[in-house]
């Protein structure tokens, strides 16, 4: 008997505490992560400063490139279908930004008809590759790095697959990594829009 | 090579890929089939419908149906579910059933306890309940062994469900159909209420589905809809058009039917 109060304490002290209903579903970090400062050319060819147009929204940032087959499309996707569930307001408090880490490739208007497939009000940033990898190792993601062509000439491209999300004071505090499901989304939205700090 | 189709998070593509264990297990379906439909009792209409189901299995576990099922759409998951548990099973047993029968005859206590229409019912249920649960289906269905277990598991209850409506089970009073046609509706409100479930639901149910690369235009959301109605409606289609056809053979007076007799 004793054992079995024994196994059931141990159970209960090693089972994490579920996240109640007001705590994010996303990946916290540790140091909230400073907005960055840097301009890249969004899909109508003019320069776009990331930290004076995303001022006052949440911003989610998501870098990836056009040919990926699963993790960018998919991803994408899944939050677009979720913020067309969103009020206007809501929306309007709301800006998607995807970078190409691929801009050999992914030329302005390839970008723009790609991301019009998912939301038209998504923006899609291009700059040269060294930059787009200085903005990542800025906030803590992984450079990302072409694979090796194939004899067809096709490669692709790895990169971080998480979105991170900058909130209202210019901090993220959470990442949504891949994996991440439409109902999470929808849970963490409303109250990341919610929240003022 | 795989031996068996499982969720594969790599882009669909149409490239045929060979599962021998799906050509083993459909084999072994037909060479017990072939061997239980040999009875002299068995018509040539039963024989025929029974191969049917066999091919119908084939055709719902092979590639392009079984790896899109296990992991790229719902919908393909759910018209895989109709056939190996609802369509097939049925087929089968019409052609076996005077072997299995005979067999049965010759068999003990527990296979007519296990042939009885509430164990039957119930394991049916529990089976389809069980292998819907989205923590369940998405922790089976990227292992092999896991996605096997779903369709085997499916296919067995398929045979179990309807084992009592279609086999005769000696030294067992066969229950009337009005009975029949109720144990057919009660034992498919599971599946009704899953699909329902499916159809109202505002995100998908299914992280498998979800974080899939999409095979077709149909987003997440609106494959596990289609899922929701394809379970909804085919499934409701296959018992209903079943009980039609009941109603009508109980209704047309079929006095011996009509009169729960008993079996072989």
């Amino acid at each position: 008997m004793r054992a079995l109060i024994l196994i059931a304490g141990l159970t209960l002290a090693c089972t994490p505490p579920k996240p109640t209903a007001l705590e994010l579903r996303g990946l916290k970090l540790g140091t909230p992560i400073a907005k960055p400062d840097f301009t890249l050319t969004a899909t109508d060819g003019q320069p776009f400063s990331f930290r004076e147009r995303t001022a006052g929204k949440v911003a989610l940032l998501f870098f990836g490139y056009l040919n990926c087959p699963d993790v960018c499309p998919v991803h994408t996707a899944n939050l677009a279908t979720v913020i067309r569930g969103l009020t206007g307001e809501e929306r309007q408090k709301l800006m998607f930004v995807f970078v190409t880490t691929d801009p050999e490739r992914d030329t302005l208007p390839a970008l723009r008809k790609w991301l019009n497939n998912f939301d038209p009000a998504f923006v899609g940033l291009r700059g040269p590759i060294e930059e787009v990898n200085a903005i990542q190792q800025g906030i803590l993601f992984p450079a990302s790095f072409a694979t090796e062509k194939q004899p067809d000439g096709s490669y692709g491209i790895g990169h971080g697959t998480a979105v991170i999300a900058f909130e209202m004071d210019d901090s993220a505090r959470v990442v949504y990594p891949f994996g991440i499901r439409q109902e999470d989304w929808a849970h963490d939205l409303p109250k990341l829009l919610a929240r003022k700090r | 090579m795989q031996w068996w189709c499982s969720a594969d998070s790599g882009p669909w593509t149409w490239t045929w890929i060979a599962y021998p264990g799906v050509w083993a297990f459909v084999l072994t379906t037909a060479w017990l089939h072939r061997k239980y439909a040999r009875h002299a009792d068995t018509p040539m209409g039963a024989r025929v419908a029974g191969w049917c189901g066999v091919v119908l299995l084939w055709l719902s576990l092979d590639w392009p149906m079984g790896p899109l099922a296990a992991g790229y759409l719902a919908s393909a998951h759910a018209t895989q579910f109709i056939v190996v548990a609802l369509i097939s099973p049925p087929l089968i047993l019409i052609g076996a059933r005077h072997g299995l029968a005979a067999r049965i005859g010759a068999g003990g206590a527990v296979a007519r306890w296990l042939t009885h229409p509430l164990i039957a019912g119930i394991a049916f249920n529990i089976v389809v309940m069980a292998t819907h649960v989205p923590r369940v289906n998405d922790a089976l269905m990227p292992m092999q062994f896991g996605a096997f277990a779903v369709d085997v598991a499916w296919f067995i209850a398929g045979i179990w469900f309807w084992w009592p409506i279609l086999v005769p089970v000696p030294h067992r009073p066969r229950f009337a159909i009005p009975l029949q046609m109720l144990y057919l509706f009660l034992g498919t409100l599971v599946h009704t209420g899953i699909a329902m479930v499916m159809l109202v639901h505002d995100h998908p149910m299914y992280g498998i589905y979800e974080l899939a690369p999409r095979a077709t235009a149909m987003s997440a959301i609106t494959d596990l809809k289609v899922a929701g109605g394809i379970m909804e409606l085919a499934g409701a289609g296959v018992i209903f058009g079943v009980l039609t056809a009941m109603f009508f053979k109980w209704s047309g007076g079929s006095g011996a039917e009509t009169k729960a007799t008993h079996g072989v």
